[in-house]
Protein backbone atom coordinates (compact mmCIF):
# COMPACT_ATOMS: atom_id res chain seq x y z
CA UNK A 1 0.00 0.00 0.00
CA UNK A 2 2.60 2.60 1.01
CA UNK A 3 4.10 1.85 -2.78
CA UNK A 4 1.17 2.71 -4.03
CA UNK A 5 0.64 6.26 -2.14
CA UNK A 6 4.10 6.62 -3.04
CA UNK A 7 3.88 6.09 -6.31
CA UNK A 8 0.35 8.15 -6.04
CA UNK A 9 2.50 11.51 -5.38
CA UNK A 10 5.18 11.22 -7.04
CA UNK A 11 2.77 11.00 -10.27
CA UNK A 12 1.29 14.60 -8.36
CA UNK A 13 4.48 15.69 -7.90
CA UNK A 14 5.32 15.36 -11.75
CA UNK A 15 1.62 16.94 -12.53
CA UNK A 16 2.64 20.20 -10.70
CA UNK A 17 6.50 20.69 -11.90
CA UNK A 18 4.88 20.33 -15.86
CA UNK A 19 2.49 22.96 -14.47
CA UNK A 20 4.36 25.38 -13.00
CA UNK A 21 6.13 24.90 -16.55
CA UNK A 22 2.97 25.83 -18.68
CA UNK A 23 2.74 28.66 -16.15
CA UNK A 24 6.13 30.08 -17.21
CA UNK A 25 5.12 29.50 -20.50
CA UNK A 26 2.33 31.43 -20.79
CA UNK A 27 4.16 34.08 -18.71
CA UNK A 28 6.40 33.84 -21.57
CA UNK A 29 4.02 34.48 -24.56
CA UNK A 30 2.28 37.24 -22.61
CA UNK A 31 5.12 38.73 -22.73
CA UNK A 32 6.48 38.61 -26.36
CA UNK A 33 6.45 41.85 -27.57
CA UNK A 34 7.49 43.09 -23.65
CA UNK A 35 10.42 45.46 -23.88
CA UNK A 36 13.70 44.20 -22.49
CA UNK A 37 11.89 41.22 -21.54
CA UNK A 38 14.20 38.11 -21.08
CA UNK A 39 12.13 34.12 -21.40
CA UNK A 40 11.83 32.19 -18.37
CA UNK A 41 13.68 28.40 -18.36
CA UNK A 42 12.16 25.99 -16.14
CA UNK A 43 14.83 22.93 -15.18
CA UNK A 44 13.45 20.09 -13.33
CA UNK A 45 15.44 19.01 -10.30
CA UNK A 46 14.90 15.93 -8.16
CA UNK A 47 13.00 16.36 -4.94
CA UNK A 48 15.39 16.76 -1.88
CA UNK A 49 15.52 17.58 2.10
CA UNK A 50 13.62 16.44 4.95
CA UNK A 51 9.89 14.68 4.40
CA UNK A 52 10.58 14.22 -0.12
CA UNK A 53 9.44 11.20 -1.44
CA UNK A 54 11.72 8.97 -3.55
CA UNK A 55 11.64 9.92 -6.75
CA UNK A 56 9.76 12.49 -7.14
CA UNK A 57 10.55 15.78 -8.77
CA UNK A 58 10.12 19.83 -8.77
CA UNK A 59 11.57 22.60 -10.53
CA UNK A 60 14.30 24.38 -10.12
CA UNK A 61 14.78 27.89 -9.97
CA UNK A 62 13.85 29.67 -13.06
CA UNK A 63 16.30 30.85 -15.20
CA UNK A 64 16.04 33.59 -17.76
CA UNK A 65 17.66 33.14 -21.38
CA UNK A 66 20.51 34.90 -21.96
CA UNK A 67 20.54 35.26 -25.54
CA UNK A 68 20.79 38.59 -26.91
CA UNK A 69 17.98 40.97 -27.16
CA UNK A 70 16.75 41.76 -30.72
CA UNK A 71 17.46 45.48 -31.63
CA UNK A 72 14.28 47.02 -33.15
CA UNK A 73 14.05 49.94 -35.59
CA UNK A 74 11.17 51.64 -34.71
CA UNK A 75 11.62 55.71 -33.84
CA UNK A 76 7.73 56.01 -33.07
CA UNK A 77 8.08 53.80 -30.27
CA UNK A 78 8.26 55.53 -26.76
CA UNK A 79 11.07 53.59 -25.45
CA UNK A 80 13.17 54.62 -28.38
CA UNK A 81 16.56 55.57 -28.26
CA UNK A 82 18.68 58.47 -30.25
CA UNK A 83 19.50 56.45 -32.85
CA UNK A 84 15.26 55.69 -33.17
CA UNK A 85 15.83 51.86 -31.95
CA UNK A 86 14.52 49.74 -28.75
CA UNK A 87 15.04 46.54 -27.77
CA UNK A 88 12.66 43.72 -28.07
CA UNK A 89 12.01 40.29 -26.19
CA UNK A 90 14.07 37.28 -27.08
CA UNK A 91 10.57 35.49 -26.62
CA UNK A 92 10.32 32.91 -29.75
CA UNK A 93 6.58 31.94 -30.28
CA UNK A 94 7.29 28.88 -31.85
CA UNK A 95 10.07 27.27 -29.05
CA UNK A 96 7.20 28.57 -26.82
CA UNK A 97 4.25 26.88 -28.33
CA UNK A 98 6.58 23.55 -28.61
CA UNK A 99 7.42 23.74 -25.35
CA UNK A 100 3.79 23.75 -24.44
CA UNK A 101 3.06 20.95 -26.31
CA UNK A 102 5.73 18.96 -24.64
CA UNK A 103 4.81 19.88 -21.22
CA UNK A 104 0.84 19.31 -21.68
CA UNK A 105 2.43 15.42 -23.18
CA UNK A 106 4.28 14.97 -19.98
CA UNK A 107 1.40 16.06 -17.89
CA UNK A 108 -1.31 13.73 -19.73
CA UNK A 109 1.74 10.57 -18.91
CA UNK A 110 1.75 11.69 -15.24
CA UNK A 111 -1.83 11.53 -15.20
CA UNK A 112 -2.42 8.54 -16.98
CA UNK A 113 0.07 6.52 -14.88
CA UNK A 114 -2.11 8.41 -11.42
CA UNK A 115 -5.05 6.99 -12.68
CA UNK A 116 -3.93 3.75 -13.80
CA UNK A 117 -1.89 3.56 -9.52
CA UNK A 118 -5.54 4.76 -8.78
CA UNK A 119 -7.71 1.84 -10.61
CA UNK A 120 -4.54 -1.17 -9.40
CA UNK A 121 -5.34 0.06 -5.43
CA UNK A 122 -8.66 0.14 -6.00
CA UNK A 123 -9.10 -3.55 -7.52
CA UNK A 124 -6.87 -4.33 -4.53
CA UNK A 125 -9.16 -3.07 -1.99
CA UNK A 126 -12.38 -4.51 -3.86
CA UNK A 127 -10.21 -7.98 -1.98
CA UNK A 128 -11.24 -7.16 0.95
CA UNK A 129 -15.50 -6.33 -0.39
CA UNK A 130 -15.86 -10.31 -0.80
CA UNK B 1 -1.65 -23.04 7.49
CA UNK B 2 -3.08 -21.60 4.70
CA UNK B 3 -0.39 -19.45 4.99
CA UNK B 4 1.46 -21.78 2.69
CA UNK B 5 -0.53 -22.50 0.27
CA UNK B 6 1.61 -21.40 -2.51
CA UNK B 7 -0.57 -20.28 -4.98
CA UNK B 8 -1.20 -17.62 -2.41
CA UNK B 9 2.26 -16.58 -1.89
CA UNK B 10 2.87 -16.92 -5.93
CA UNK B 11 -0.59 -14.48 -6.25
CA UNK B 12 0.67 -11.97 -3.65
CA UNK B 13 4.66 -11.74 -4.66
CA UNK B 14 3.38 -10.80 -8.55
CA UNK B 15 1.01 -8.38 -6.92
CA UNK B 16 3.90 -6.97 -5.06
CA UNK B 17 6.35 -6.70 -8.13
CA UNK B 18 3.95 -5.49 -10.46
CA UNK B 19 3.52 -2.68 -8.06
CA UNK B 20 6.87 -1.49 -7.22
CA UNK B 21 7.15 -1.54 -11.08
CA UNK B 22 4.67 0.74 -11.60
CA UNK B 23 5.71 3.00 -8.70
CA UNK B 24 9.48 3.05 -10.76
CA UNK B 25 7.45 3.69 -13.94
CA UNK B 26 5.74 6.74 -12.32
CA UNK B 27 8.85 8.22 -10.93
CA UNK B 28 10.65 7.67 -14.51
CA UNK B 29 7.33 9.76 -15.74
CA UNK B 30 7.74 12.18 -13.42
CA UNK B 31 11.36 12.29 -14.26
CA UNK B 32 10.88 13.10 -17.92
CA UNK B 33 12.23 16.35 -18.15
CA UNK B 34 15.12 15.93 -15.33
CA UNK B 35 18.87 16.54 -17.03
CA UNK B 36 20.67 13.62 -16.16
CA UNK B 37 18.21 10.95 -14.78
CA UNK B 38 18.15 7.45 -16.23
CA UNK B 39 15.45 5.37 -17.04
CA UNK B 40 14.98 2.88 -14.41
CA UNK B 41 13.01 -0.93 -14.09
CA UNK B 42 12.73 -3.57 -11.62
CA UNK B 43 14.59 -7.34 -12.39
CA UNK B 44 11.96 -9.28 -14.21
CA UNK B 45 9.53 -11.57 -12.23
CA UNK B 46 11.26 -14.67 -12.34
CA UNK B 47 14.20 -13.69 -10.84
CA UNK B 48 12.32 -11.80 -8.17
CA UNK B 49 10.22 -14.60 -7.49
CA UNK B 50 13.59 -17.01 -6.98
CA UNK B 51 15.40 -14.35 -4.83
CA UNK B 52 11.86 -14.04 -2.59
CA UNK B 53 11.52 -17.74 -1.90
CA UNK B 54 15.47 -18.24 -1.00
CA UNK B 55 15.16 -15.38 1.33
CA UNK B 56 11.77 -16.50 2.75
CA UNK B 57 13.34 -19.85 3.58
CA UNK B 58 15.91 -17.92 5.85
CA UNK B 59 13.42 -16.10 7.38
CA UNK B 60 13.44 -12.89 5.97
CA UNK B 61 10.59 -11.75 4.36
CA UNK B 62 11.55 -8.54 3.26
CA UNK B 63 11.73 -8.60 -0.91
CA UNK B 64 14.78 -7.42 -2.45
CA UNK B 65 14.05 -4.70 -5.08
CA UNK B 66 16.58 -4.90 -7.96
CA UNK B 67 16.32 -1.83 -10.16
CA UNK B 68 18.15 -2.56 -13.33
CA UNK B 69 18.89 0.83 -16.04
CA UNK B 70 16.79 0.50 -19.12
CA UNK B 71 18.66 0.58 -21.52
CA UNK B 72 17.07 3.31 -23.92
CA UNK B 73 19.28 5.84 -26.09
CA UNK B 74 20.04 9.08 -23.74
CA UNK B 75 18.54 12.65 -25.07
CA UNK B 76 21.65 15.27 -24.81
CA UNK B 77 20.53 16.65 -21.33
CA UNK B 78 21.03 12.76 -19.99
CA UNK B 79 17.65 11.66 -19.66
CA UNK B 80 16.92 8.42 -20.65
CA UNK B 81 13.15 7.91 -20.49
CA UNK B 82 10.64 7.44 -23.25
CA UNK B 83 7.10 7.93 -22.27
CA UNK B 84 6.51 5.04 -25.00
CA UNK B 85 7.85 2.55 -22.93
CA UNK B 86 6.79 3.68 -19.25
CA UNK B 87 3.35 4.08 -20.85
CA UNK B 88 3.77 0.02 -21.91
CA UNK B 89 5.21 -0.99 -18.91
CA UNK B 90 3.10 0.84 -17.25
CA UNK B 91 0.24 -1.41 -18.77
CA UNK B 92 2.25 -4.06 -18.26
CA UNK B 93 2.29 -3.73 -14.62
CA UNK B 94 -1.30 -3.02 -13.93
CA UNK B 95 -2.30 -6.18 -16.49
CA UNK B 96 0.25 -8.58 -14.43
CA UNK B 97 -1.26 -7.17 -11.34
CA UNK B 98 -4.98 -7.75 -11.91
CA UNK B 99 -3.84 -11.04 -12.78
CA UNK B 100 -2.22 -11.65 -9.66
CA UNK B 101 -5.26 -10.27 -7.81
CA UNK B 102 -7.80 -12.83 -9.94
CA UNK B 103 -5.85 -15.80 -9.38
CA UNK B 104 -5.70 -14.54 -5.05
CA UNK B 105 -9.67 -14.18 -5.77
CA UNK B 106 -10.30 -17.61 -7.80
CA UNK B 107 -7.87 -19.30 -5.14
CA UNK B 108 -9.96 -18.18 -2.59
CA UNK B 109 -13.40 -19.18 -3.67
CA UNK B 110 -11.80 -22.75 -4.14
CA UNK B 111 -11.26 -22.78 -0.83
CA UNK B 112 -14.48 -21.35 0.48
CA UNK B 113 -15.90 -23.84 -1.53
CA UNK B 114 -13.98 -26.98 -0.32
CA UNK B 115 -14.72 -25.64 3.22
CA UNK B 116 -18.74 -25.52 2.23
CA UNK B 117 -19.03 -21.21 2.92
Amino acid sequence: MTDFSNALSVAASGMRAQAQRLTHVSENIANADTPGYHRKITSFEAERGVGATEGAVRTGPVRLDQTALPVIFDPSHPMADDGGSYEGSNVDLVIELADAREAQRSYEANLRIFDQIRQMSTSLNDLLRR
Amino acid sequence: MFEGLEIFQLARGLARHSASRQAVVAQNIANADTPGYRARDVADFDQTWRNMTAEARMGRAEMPMRVIDAGTPASPNGNSVSLEFEMLRGIEAQRAHSRALRVYGSAMTILRTSIGR
